[in-house]
């Protein structure tokens, strides 16, 4: 069965604040019911009492009704006050039958107190001024009265209940109830829950909420977090404090802690729901902060002089706080909320509600069970409500983050993409300049090369007409083959090479000295690459080499040539040495000085990042590179036979 | 005819050198016509335009030496190299190129040929390298020596299904490749390893063999690594 349209229509157009507004008002509604009445059927409230101090005679006692603040009018913080109280004539039988034990109920006393029933102690709590914190006003005090207890005359019975004053704290007396002991064990596990138990849960819900906000504000940062953590977790000390613990230390240590953890919990919240409403730099939100800081330093001086007036004044200063803090709520009001702020005011103004009655109820006497606070189930529902803001706030932070994190995605992504973009435009540029200065080579090397060796065939065979030299032409051309071939070579993966370098080149020269009849004495030997050698070092290297071996076959008139390799200190070294008529022996050498030759090669060599040196050999010319070895280990295909031959070898070679 | 004129007459005929040309230049056909007429005793006994003619009649003739084209009108020389060294491997397969370029030859080598020409070269030359060939040498540069030893060196690296079958170089044939890739001519070589030139001749070759099974081993197994044998 489904519910009707309209009905879901309206639940669902609930907003939170108006459903917490539905369940703060059963919450109140029930609280009512359960607290209407303090009387527990079959029992009396013992609503009077005789007063004294220790030490004094019973005739000079004052007769006060209950409850009752003994110290009210001066502070007597070492003094002892002892209350005589009459058993109501009602149980008078009761008491004397087998089975029907009388049972004492003190819903409220002072923080030490004993009670002396017929001269002997019934009951005491704290009653030794020893070290220690504890305070046996926070919860009831049940206790049994054995009919063997009684006196033989009902008159008799002397019920004394005696409190010791404890400083900076009230001690007095509320109304004993008396009766069956059934009736008033029940009433008595009663008020025990509400006044513990429902304490503890409180505070151990306060200290987790309190953690939670702790880690989500370190993680996010957040304020509002921040400030949630510092007010739940001073609550959580408050109400701990505020159980029958007994904790070890002066007593006025705790106290000191006790009330200021009050001050800060006030202040955490205030600047908590002014983080909320957006209170900012606000009169009160400085004066709260003022109180936070004064706070600790005003309290350590009531310990200090035990004057509590201090006190007094102090907690009017938190009230006229709070008070202020709730008329900047509802100024703030007037310009509209969010649902937070709604639902926070609603949840505020029920737990107002549950202070108002308190006050009303135990202060003014209006009708309702006096010893069950609302205002513990009121701060509950206040926590669980911050709680709740705060996980609409987290989850509102995620949802944030998640929007920006997918935006930042988004952003990144269009920035990877032009990126790739730029550098396909970067490297297709790269290829093009690369393709260039290699087309550029390859044009001026032809021209150099291979252009001026057709050239001259062309001139040849012009000049000729049918005179035709078919044989030098032939020469010619293999010659012009030889260049082209060259240069081809020189773009094959020579890595830098230099054995292979000179061998490709070998193979190119190696007709033209077998054709001069010189003799090539080969000791090239394994030697570290040279990374300046690559396609455009092995050209300007060809031609260097090239330009030597012309040299030698033209003008040196040398029967032997010598090719050696060597690496030392860092560098690679290439000597070519020929036994011919060396430096100067001909006019037209071009190693001379100023030749054409010395100065093409020397340009050549610098290309390559080569230095070159031209030296008598006695007899002929050795011509010396020397290059920059590179740092990686010599080309795995190869043997690394290096040799450790300086530029004295190059002499004891030629 | 009797037994041993037979057996004289088979033995003349192995020893014959019977050319076959695959080239689409009809100047190189001329060349090599005219080369023969200074070896009187060989015989061109076909000449292949294309790849497709080449596939046909190559490999019906009874030719034992091949002269082969990288670049053919229909398609690469390579498919040829591969097709002959697979149905006649007792044949010699030369390379026929124009400037020798050592990346392709590598290629070449792989598909099974046994040594490469230079277009441009005389007719002695060409005479020359065919006799080479014959007795069992194989012209290379120092820069082919090098890709080779490269070509072999990557054999380790290679997947453990690859090594069980894969060759490698022996000791001499790494020394003599080495020395090689320096530029030193087979004579040299063999100074400084004190063996003859034609064993200089005969490592090569063999390296060049090596390589082609090296690649058909590798092959094989990647095709049954895939399942497509």
């Amino acid at each position: 069965m489904t519910p009707p349209r309209w009905l879901t229509n309206v639940v669902l157009g609930i907003p939170p604040y108006g459903w917490a507004v539905v369940w703060l008002s059963l919450m109140l509604l029930g609280l009512a019911m359960v607290t209407r009445v303090s009387n527990v059927p079959g029992t009396q409230a013992v609503t009077q009492a005789q007063v004294m101090l220790a030490g004094q005679a019973w005739n000079t006692a004052e007769t006060v009704q209950l409850p009752h603040v003994w110290d009210h009018a001066k502070r007597q913080w070492d003094a002892e006050a002892h209350y005589l109280l009459a058993l109501p004539e009602a149980f008078k039988d009761r008491a004397r039958a087998d089975g029907q034990e009388l049972g004492l109920l003190l819903p409220r006393v002072g923080v030490r107190f004993r009670v002396m029933f017929n001269g002997v102690e019934v009951a005491a709590q704290a009653w030794d001024r020893g070290a220690g914190y504890t305070d046996a006003g926070i919860h009831a005090h049940f206790i049994v009265l054995r009919p063997s207890m009684m006196a033989p005359e009902w008159a008799d019975n002397r019920l004394e209940i005696q409190l010791k004053g404890q400083a900076l704290r009230i001690s007095g007396l509320s109304p004993v109830w008396v009766g069956p002991r059934g009736a008033l064990w029940q009433r008595y596990q009663w008020l025990n829950w509400w006044q513990v138990n429902l304490t503890w849960m409180v505070a151990a819900s306060a200290f987790m909420l309190g953690l939670l906000s702790l880690l989500i504000w370190t993680k996010s940062a957040e304020r509002l977090f921040g400030l949630l953590a510092g007010s739940l977790l001073v609550l959580a000390v408050r109400l701990w404090l505020s159980t029958p613990v007994f904790l070890p230390g002066p007593f006025l240590a705790w106290d000191y802690l006790h009330k200021l953890s009050f001050t800060l919990y006030c202040g955490f919240t205030y600047l908590f729901m002014s983080e909320l409403f957006h209170f900012s730099q606000s009169f009160v939100r400085k004066l709260v902060v003022l109180m936070m800081r004064l706070g600790p330093f005003w309290l350590g001086m009531l310990a200090w002089t035990q004057n509590y007036q201090l006190y007094r004044l102090w907690t009017g200063v938190i009230v006229v706080v709070c008070v202020l803090s709730l008329l900047m709520v509802i100024h703030r009001a007037r310009w509209g909320m969010d649902v937070q702020q709604r639902l926070m005011v609603v949840v505020g103004l029920a737990t107002m509600v549950t202070g108002l009655r308190d006050f009303l109820v135990v202060q003014m006497g209006f009708p309702g069970d006096v010893d069950i606070r609302w205002m513990t189930p009121g701060s509950l529902v206040m926590m669980f409500a911050m709680g709740s803001v705060l996980l609409q706030r987290t989850a509102l932070s995620m949802e944030n983050v998640g929007r920006q994190n997918a935006e930042l995605a988004r952003q990144v992504g269009e920035r990877e993409r032009d990126m790739h973009a730029v550098f396909e435009r970067l490297r297709r540029v790269e290829n093009q300049r690369v393709l260039e200065a290699e087309r550029r080579r390859l044009t001026r090397d032809m021209h150099d090369g291979l252009g001026s060796q057709l050239v001259q065939t062309l001139n040849l065979v012009r000049s000729s007409g049918t005179n035709m030299d078919s044989a030098q032409v032939a020469a010619m051309l293999n010659h012009a083959l030889e260049e082209l071939r060259m240069t081809l070579d020189s773009l094959e993966p020579m890595e830098g090479d230099l054995p292979t370098i000179l061998g490709t080149l070998r193979q190119r020269i190696g007709p033209a000295l077998q054709a001069a009849q010189i003799d090539l004495d080969w000791q090239v030997e394994e030697v570290p690459t040279v990374p300046s050698l690559e396609a455009r070092g092995v050209i300007h290297l060809f031609r260097c080499l090239q330009e030597v071996f012309a040299n030698v076959v033209k003008h040196a008139h040398a029967s032997r040539v010598t090719v050696r390799t060597w690496s030392a200190d860092g560098r690679v070294h290439l000597a070519v040495t020929d036994n011919g008529i060396g430096l100067g022996g001909s006019p037209d050498l071009a190693f001379s000085s100023g030749g054409r030759g010395t100065s093409n090669i020397r340009l050549r060599a610098v290309e390559m990042d080569a230095e070159v040196v031209f030296s008598a050999a006695w007899p002929g010319t050795c011509v010396a590179f020397s290059f920059a070895a590179s740092t990686a280990p010599c080309p795995a295909v190869l043997a690394s036979t290096t040799r450790s031959d300086s530029l004295h070898g190059l002499n004891r070679a030629s | 005819m009797d037994s041993h004129n037979f057996l004289t007459q088979r033995q003349g005929q192995a020893d014959e050198t019977r050319l076959y040309l695959i080239e689409d230049d009809p100047l190189i056909l001329h060349f090599v016509s005219q080369t023969l007429l200074q070896r009187p005793s060989w015989r061109l006994l076909g000449h292949s335009a294309s790849l497709a003619h080449a596939c046909e009649h190559a490999l019906a003739s009874s030719a034992n030496v091949f002269l082969v084209d990288l670049c053919l009108p229909d398609g690469r020389g390579e498919e040829v190299l591969a097709l002959l060294s697979r149905k006649k491997p007792e044949a010699e397969l030369l390379v026929f190129t124009v400037f020798g370029e050592e990346s392709r030859l590598v290629g070449a080598l792989a598909a099974g040929a046994t040594g490469y020409v230079l277009k441009g070269c005389t007719a002695e030359q060409l005479v020359l390298a065919i006799e080479q060939i014959r007795e069992g040498g194989a012209p290379i540069s120092p820069l082919l020596a090098r890709m080779l030893l490269k070509q072999f060196r990557t054999v380790p690296e290679a997947p453990s299904a690859l090594k069980a079958n894969a060759v490698s170089l022996s000791d001499r044939e790494s020394e003599v490749l080495k020395l090689l890739a320096r530029g030193y001519v087979n004579k040299e070589i063999a100074s400084k390893l004190a063996i003859g030139p034609s064993t200089v001749s005969t490592h090569v070759k063999n390296l060049y063999r090596k390589l082609a099974a090296h690649t058909r081993v590798q092959a094989v197994m990647i095709a049954q690594e895939h399942g497509l044998l």
